[in-house]
């Protein structure tokens, strides 16, 4: 293992994020894999490289870094940050152990697909948005000692998020406000209050394998983070809640309007002190009280030919002529075929009474 | 039988043809039994019996569909036969040769009467040649229509500038100290003032139901203005009244029983709206023909069986000024100035002047300003003035908006704009460009009819809603009629659609970035019309 320090300030002048990068990168091509880098805000530290030998792990020491420590960092990294960090902190991570002994800025964990972050203080806004997972590759991890900032969790589509709480008595949600937007995938683990959550998604109480996640993952993330002490503090389960997205059928589900009109709407219906509605609904050529028209026979009139019965399509009248009227619809083939005008057809035109 | 005389009205005068197909037909009968309007019927043709040369004279009798060739029973190409028919025997078409409307004033030496909609349309929609066109790319943060959230609500009620805000300090605080008018914040989207006579108790009350669960199970908090045909005290006396806005137009109908309901209520109302005047016949009172003034109908609005035809006017008021302290106070009065006050108009070449004065309102009385362009729907009116009267919306509600701009009082007074809105089914889009222009929200009502089935469109179908014979149960007090209408299925259809709208709006407030309503953002508008772009003051594109 070959270890080196590169300073960030250069005989009292900054150096760029490009020149910091480019000669950490120069010095893992002559096969340097411990790195003590006391930066001064330079940018992407720990990302996208990998060691020579690709057996060994690439290690990075950071004070004072930039923003996206550990971008688009790989497995066989393990970063470790001596203090806080601003933005983006594992911004797709794709593998790497990082380690925040300090808070982070906004979007920390944003779009991680893999490895595991571990964090002693807070997150800021939309920490955890977009992160995924790849059944291919283990699924990212995301260990908060303390809270998140608002709108954390946005569009998650996979992996396990655990925001511990501690610390956290003056805040009212440890999710900040109107978290978990579009969440469609992952789980989140959290201790303490939440509130404003969005509404895609359910909180459920812990099951068995949670409980075991937790008390696994919760030894090392202690560890990672120098606070062994926390762990049965943090291991009361009955202060935990589990946050997972609702299904698409579950997001839909809202009752027919026909329910709201039966169980919520004005008893009896608002016009219902006078008028009579059975709310039957008729179909267009419809039978009896639905009929438009209904016809009307003259015994006086008749000659008895019976044109009528035979040309009546709905079957509708008897040798007797009377009309059975769940069967008439009111077509008035009868009056039209009949040679002496015994049927008339009357307009049904009824008004509600 | 066909015509004999030329003067004898004949099948090529009337405007739609029954287009009969004699080998398709099974004489089932359900054409004649669907047609509200009986303008088809059995009837016995002869035919000469086919081939043969023995019995050449001999003619046989069979029963075939033929079309009433009557003013009053005339096919109005709803379509109905068209839908029943088992066997794709009837086509209702289009007849171009149609001298109808020449023929009927010819005949009945009256006006031509319909309901529905102007079907003179020959400008083109102005709203359609105008687009979305600043789009929220890295200028600001984008948005996700389906994820984030809006703020889609809009003021219903006057709206005061800060330099008419006091305030006063008590202690170390300071407190705003000064008496506000009422003020409700609706969503953007209102639905459009049809009355009870109007449309069937059906559909009247599946709109209140679907009012009633926008609000209260999905959360958007859409008001229904209930037009001028009275209101039930069931509803009166209802939580849900809260979702409604009263109207009062120039025959009063029906506040005796909102007077009456008074004590009984437990909820005040969203608003008060006062008609002066509707888009589809600025100059026109109210028209409910005879046949529609069911019993239920004369209760509620205190009438007998009558054509009623409401003033043009109110009659009490001679002008804005006095619209202002007669119409205004007492309507403001009637609940004790908790419930805020708008007037409908018709867009007119004058609607600036009117909105002008009432910026100058004294009082703090008014408000809100309903703008209601030509291309809305009525359920009577003449023909003539569906036709040849009113003015477009789009630029009356900017010339409304900019003259409030131009003196510093924008949003003062909110502007809602309706008439012919959503005629290309996305009422979301016209909302949004409306919105842009500088309208505070918008109403429509006929789209409403369309969502529940209404058959009729802007080319002459249907639009017989004065008749009272209406097909689909919506503008009709028939039983038999608006038995065809099934109110949860009408109230479903109503709730999903301002559901998708709700979306769409969305996704537009979205694309330009904005997470809450962009009223008079008229930067994100643009048009390839320069005429559009000048008149309206909006960016030119090519």
């Amino acid at each position: 293992m070959k270890s080196i320090t590169i300073e960030g300030i250069v005989n009292n002048e900054r150096i760029s994020t490009q020149n910091l990068l480019q000669s950490i990168q120069a010095r893992i091509e002559e096969g340097y894999t411990d790195f003590e880098i006391h930066a001064c805000g330079q940018h992407d530290i720990g990302g996208s490289s990998w060691a020579k030998d690709s057996s060994e792990t690439l290690t990075f020491n950071i004070t004072n870094p930039g923003q996206r420590v550990g971008a688009m960092a790989r497995r066989g990294t393990k970063i470790v940050v001596h203090g806080s960090t601003p933005a983006d902190v594992g911004w797709l991570n794709s593998g790497a152990e990082i380690i925040v002994k300090g808070d982070c800025g906004d979007t920390a964990a944003h779009c991680a697909a893999s490895g595991n972050i571990y964090v002693s203080g807070r997150v800021g806004t939309r920490s955890g948005a977009l992160m995924k997972f790849d059944p291919k590759f283990a699924p990212p991890e995301f260990w908060v000692l303390k809270n998140t900032g608002s709108f954390s969790f946005e569009f998650m589509g996979g992996g396990v998020a655990v925001i511990c709480g501690f610390d956290c008595n003056d805040v009212d949600s440890v999710l900040g406000n109107r978290s978990c937007v579009g969440m469609v995938g992952g789980t989140i683990y959290c201790r303490g209050p939440i509130k404003g959550i969005a509404s895609c998604v359910e909180i459920t109480s812990l099951n068995q394998s949670d409980i075991e996640f937790l008390t696994n993952g919760m030894e090392r993330f202690l560890t990672a983070i120098d606070q062994k002490g926390l762990k049965d503090t943090l291991l009361d389960f009955s202060e935990w809640n589990k946050i997972i997205p609702l299904s698409p059928d579950q997001k839909t589900k809202k009752i027919p309007v026909s329910e709201f009109h039966k169980n919520d709407w004005v008893e009896g219906g608002i016009f219902g002190d006078f008028i009579e509605d059975d709310y039957k609904v008729y179909e267009l050529a419809a039978t009896g009280d639905g009929r438009l028209q209904e016809p009307k026979w003259d015994s006086d009139k008749c000659v008895n030919c019976n044109l009528c019965i035979t040309n009546c399509p709905q079957n509708a009248i008897a040798e007797d002529y009377s009309v059975n009227s769940d069967k008439c619809i009111g077509c008035s083939f009868c009056a039209t075929v009949c040679p002496k005008q015994a049927w008339t057809m009357q307009n049904n035109n009824k008004e509600i009474s | 039988m066909a015509a004999v005389k030329v003067n004898e009205l004949h099948l090529d005068d009337l405007p739609w043809i029954v287009e009969y197909d004699e080998t398709k037909c099974i004489q089932c009968g359900k054409c004649v039994a669907a047609c509200s309007f009986q303008a088809i019927k059995p009837a016995i043709e002869q035919r000469k019996k086919s081939g043969s040369v023995t019995e050449k004279n001999k003619l046989e009798k069979v029963i075939v569909i033929k079309q009433n060739i009557s003013f009053e029973h005339h096919c109005r190409g709803c379509g109905m036969c068209t839908m029943v028919c088992p066997n794709g025997a009837l086509k209702v078409k289009r007849n171009m040769e149609s001298q109808y409307s020449v023929r009927y004033r010819a005949e009945k030496g009256e006006s031509i009467k319909k309901g529905g909609r102007s079907n003179l349309n020959t400008e083109g929609r102005t709203l359609d040649k105008i687009k979305v066109g600043r789009i929220s790319q890295m200028t600001d943060p984008s948005l996700d229509a389906v994820r984030h959230t809006f703020e889609l609500k809009t003021p219903f009620g006057r709206v005061l500038s800060a330099d008419k805000l006091n305030f006063k300090t008590e202690g170390d605080k300071i407190i705003e100290d000064t008496p506000l008018p009422p003020n409700n914040w609706i969503y953007p989207i209102i639905m459009g003032d049809m009355s009870i006579g109007a449309v069937s108790w059906r559909m009247w009350e599946a709109m209140a139901i679907a009012t009633g669960y926008l609000n209260e199970v999905m959360g958007i908090p859409v008001r229904m203005c209930t037009g001028e045909g009275g209101i039930p005290s069931r509803l009166l006396k209802s939580k849900y009244v809260k979702y409604m806005i009263l109207q009062i137009a120039s025959g009063h109908f029906g506040w005796n029983r909102i007077i009456d309901a008074m004590p009984d209520m437990i909820e005040d109302p969203a608003g008060i709206l006062i008609k002066i005047g509707q888009g589809a016949k600025p100059g026109d009172g109210g028209m409910l023909m005879a046949n529609k003034v069911a019993k239920y109908v004369q209760e509620i609005r205190g009438v007998p069986k009558a054509d009623l035809l409401s003033p043009p006017t109110h009659q009490g008021l001679y002008s804005i000024e006095e619209s202002v302290q007669k119409m205004f106070l007492s309507m403001n009065a009637a609940f004790n100035f908790r419930v805020p006050v708008a007037i409908k108009v018709a867009s007119s070449a004058t609607s600036v002047s009117v909105y002008n004065n009432l910026l100058r309102d004294p009082y703090n009385i008014v408000g809100g300003f309903f703008l209601d362009g030509l291309a809305a729907g009525t359920g009577a009116a003449h023909e003539i003035s569906l036709n040849h009267t009113g003015h477009p919306i789009t630029s009356k509600l900017r010339d409304c908006y900019l003259a409030a701009v131009h003196q510093g009082r924008q949003g003062e007074i909110p502007i809602f704009a309706g008439g012919g809105l959503g005629q290309t089914g996305s009422f979301a889009a016209d909302a949004f460009k409306l919105i842009c222009l500088g309208a505070n929200g918008v109403f429509s009502g006929r789209l409403l009819l369309e969502i529940a089935g209404c058959v009729g469109n802007d080319t002459e179908k249907c639009n017989a809603c004065n008749t009272g014979l209406c097909p689909a149960g919506i503008a009709s007090q028939d039983v038999c009629l608006t038995k065809r209408l099934d109110i949860d299925k009408v109230a479903q259809n109503l709730v999903n659609y301002f559901v998708a709208t709700d979306f769409e709006l969305r996704k537009l407030m979205a694309a330009t970035g904005c997470s809450s309503l962009p009223i008079g953002r008229s930067d994100a508008l643009i048009t390839v019309d320069k005429n559009v772009a000048d008149r309206l003051e909006i960016q030119y594109v090519c």
